[in-house]
């Protein structure tokens, strides 16, 4: 059972924006925009940067699936991993992507390209030290990716810091983020 | 210097060049943080919104507690960029020295300068940041004594949002205005950082001229 209620049925205009919002990107309010139901500032800001960040940027939707995937193993975050196994995969990631980004096995895989693996890197420096990413990290990624995308790619890693810490501290339960299966595009 | 380039204001597209207003008029400058984002207009507009929201006076929880959450998580992470800024604010919000001194570590929980409800987030904050799977139901059960769902809500997304934020800015290795310069943080004067990156990125900061 969650720290907090989590709201079905708002009654606040600003909650109830949210929601809206909620539905009209994932079909469904997500249990997370229900657990921040009680507070009208949280709900709507926390929920309106989530689906930001789940959809076609200027980094792959595909792609920045595999990367949430990582940051949670990276953060140990328990919440609503199996339901970005399942987007990673509707939005066509092999059984393999999603496999390997655990622990080690990303860096000796084959079924991701060396700008994937310097992301990955990038992640993993996120969640022992983020004072200590040096040029060793950046330079890849600044090879592979625009200023742009390095931006994305930064906001979504630690989005996702942010996103699991809370449903974690919440103790929010996430089978399903979705109504519908994702597709690209 | 910070990894990416920043974006001035003069080459600012109209939402970011709206997000840099709203930063200037909340926060009397803007800050190089905000600058960055301006190479992804979108996600920095939505992802600064959540910290407009939480640097307020909120109709469920007050400025000066969020402050106190700000203080100690960034300090956990060792975020020397938040640390110092917010040093700056709590002090406005109503945050004394002996209670920034006393936030570090466990020195909170024996501290006269903080109420009973003051520790029990402190200690929700601590478990947050670490591992929220070890957090204890004393915790929860202190929290719960002195605040609400939707304070407790505002308490977590804070912590969150503050790890967020810290992880981007220091990643990218945002760095501090000289407006800073020759300010000694206090935090990382009672307890050291942990990492050695850290330790190098404050004596940096520490040997900085003050600006006039």
């Amino acid at each position: 059972m969650p720290a907090v209620t989590m709201v079905e049925s708002p009654t606040d205009e600003k909650v109830r924006d949210a929601y809206r919002i909620a539905e009209e990107h994932f079909g469904m309010v997500p249990n997370l925009t229900k657990a921040l139901g009680s507070n009208p500032d949280m709900c709507h800001s926390v929920t309106d940067f989530f689906a930001q960040a789940l959809r076609e940027g200027m980094v792959s939707w595909a792609f920045k699936e595999l990367v949430i995937l990582k940051t949670l193993r990276a953060i140990r975050s328990f919440y609503s991993y199996g339901a970005h196994e399942r987007i990673a995969a509707e939005l066509g990631n092999s059984m393999e992507r999603i496999g390997d980004v655990a622990n080690s096995l990303w860096t000796t895989s084959p079924h991701y390209t060396e700008a994937e693996k310097a992301v990955f890197r990038l992640v993993e420096q996120i969640g022992i030290d983020a004072m200590d990413v040096g040029d060793d990290i950046w330079d890849p990624i600044k090879a592979h990716w625009t200023n742009a995308q390095i931006v994305e790619l930064n906001a979504l890693i630690t989005t996702f810091v942010m996103i699991g810490r809370t449903g974690d501290t919440l103790g929010v339960p996430e089978p399903y983020l979705f109504a519908e299966p994702v597709s690209s595009g | 210097m910070a990894t990416i380039p920043y974006i001035e204001p003069e080459d600012a597209d109209p939402i970011t060049a709206q997000v840099y207003e709203d930063a200037e008029a909340r926060f009397q400058m803007l800050l190089n943080i905000f600058k960055v984002t301006g190479h992804a207009p979108e996600m920095g507009q939505k992802m600064w919104q959540i910290f407009f929201d939480i640097l307020q006076e909120g109709p469920k929880l007050d400025w000066y507690t969020k402050e106190l959450l700000i203080l100690k998580a960034t300090k956990m992470g060792d975020c020397l960029y938040c640390v110092t800024q917010h040093e700056i604010v709590s002090a406005r919000e109503g945050v004394s020295e002996e209670q920034q001194r006393d936030i570090v570590g466990v020195e909170y929980r024996t501290s006269p300068h903080f109420t009973e409800a003051e520790k029990a987030i402190l200690d929700l904050c601590s478990y947050a940041v670490l591992d929220p799977e070890e957090i204890p139901p004393e915790v929860w059960m202190r929290v719960k004594e002195h605040y609400d769902d939707g304070q407790i809500v505002e308490i977590v997304t804070t912590i969150a949002a503050y790890l967020q934020v810290s992880k981007f800015g220091d990643a990218l290795g945002v760095e501090l205005e000289p407006v800073f310069h020759g300010h000694q943080p206090i935090l990382f004067a009672e307890e050291p950082p942990k990492s050695a990156a850290a330790q190098r990125h404050l004596d940096h900061f520490l040997a900085q001229a003050p600006t006039s």
